[in-house]
């Protein structure tokens, strides 16, 4: 080491150094009382930093921040589960209903009436396709999803 | 299990959109986020934003996370990204020292009994790193931060500034030694002029 690899004391004082670097520099130090020097000055501030006082987060934060995630556009996966949820199936098993079955059939049956169990094909259709969609557009709403529908519905046609 | 494989599991299940998973990692990492982020920017205001908006990121980026990775230093990851990106657009142009208002928030120390010539008051010592953080660049101050506030190794630095370790070495030296000049300067010129009577 020389003088001019000053950067190394740093790491040094850190006990950053591979070991053969840090005998290097070890050495210079016997050898060079302003390198001395200033190895001294970085070790008296590395432990004064140590003095400051803990610092204290704003308890307010965490309610912050739980009320931004409420406040999130619902990813695919929440948004998939919602609407499994038999409670909150009916109202939107139209369009999960016109999903799956473009996804599925060429032509949907007109009125087959949705049964619980259709849940589980739905998801099944859902995850494997629908799913790479919505994370490749990164969609956002209802309107968003029921593009993607259609564009399933044109391959299909295809 | 040690704490990192909780870390990593809690995570992954952030990832599957399990929201006490997330309040559990918020709780163990809220005060080292928010400790980087007023270093960074020097300003409770703006750093109780930053912490609130890396949060938020860290949530909808979960599922990029790879338990193969150090959580804390994805983490980290994701809110030097963030405060640099902020600094970048100019919301942040001019970080400054903390206001009168941010320092006397904290509960300062006096000057250690022990030592009473060499040791600055606390807050004093906070005028000066906080005066010398303003003048470093952004990555200076991400890196000393991590290295000093939160210690991380360099090689953890680096991964969160994406950055050779190497870079990260002159980044912490030049910080560091800015500081170090910063107290020294602060000690010459103050400590004198309040002869302790
Ligand atoms: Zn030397």
């Amino acid at each position: 080491m020389s003088c001019d690899d000053v950067d190394d004391l740093t790491a040094y004082v850190d006990g950053e150094l591979p070991p053969a670097r840090d005998a290097q520099v070890r050495a210079h130090l016997r050898a060079c009382a302003a390198c001395r020097a200033t190895e001294a000055l970085l070790r008296d501030t590395v432990a004064r930093l140590a003095e400051l006082p803990a610092f204290e987060p704003s308890p307010a934060t965490r309610r912050a921040v739980l009320a931004k995630l409420d406040a999130l556009p619902m990813s695919w996966p929440e948004r998939m589960r919602t609407w499994l949820r038999p409670a909150v199936l009916w109202p939107s098993a139209g369009l999960v209903a016109v999903l799956a079955v473009s996804l599925l059939m060429p032509r949907p049956g007109p009125d087959a009436p949705l049964a619980l169990e259709d849940a589980s094909v739905m998801e099944l259709a859902a995850n494997l396709e629908l799913a790479e969609d919505y994370e490749l557009l990164g969609l956002d709403s209802m309107a968003d999803l029921e593009v993607v529908a259609d564009l399933h519905e044109l391959e299909v046609v295809q | 299990m040690d704490d990192a494989d909780l870390d990593a599991q809690a995570m992954l299940r952030v990832a599957a959109g399990d929201r006490r998973a997330f309040a559990w990692l918020f709780d163990r990492y809220h005060a080292s986020v928010a400790r980087f982020a007023l270093r960074f920017v020097g300003n409770r205001e703006r750093a109780e934003e930053l912490t609130q908006d890396i949060f938020v990121k860290l949530y909808r980026n979960a599922r990029a996370y790879q338990p193969t990775a150090r959580f804390k230093t994805f983490l980290f990851r994701v809110a030097t990204n963030h405060c640099l990106n902020e600094v970048r657009r100019g919301e942040y142009r001019a970080p400054h020292a903390p206001d009168a208002d941010d320092t006397e928030g904290r509960e300062m120390e006096g000057p250690r009994g022990d030592r009473p010539d060499a040791a600055l008051e606390g807050r004093e010592l906070e005028r000066a790193v906080s005066e010398a953080l303003a003048g470093m660049s952004a990555r200076e101050r991400a890196a000393f931060t991590m290295c000093r506030f939160e210690g991380m190794a360099y090689r953890d630095i680096a991964d969160a500034l994406e950055a050779s370790e190497s870079a990260v070495k002159s980044l912490i030296h030049r910080a560091t030694l800015a500081v170090a000049r910063r107290i020294e300067a602060l000690q010459a010129g103050t400590v004198p002029a309040r002869s302790r009577a």
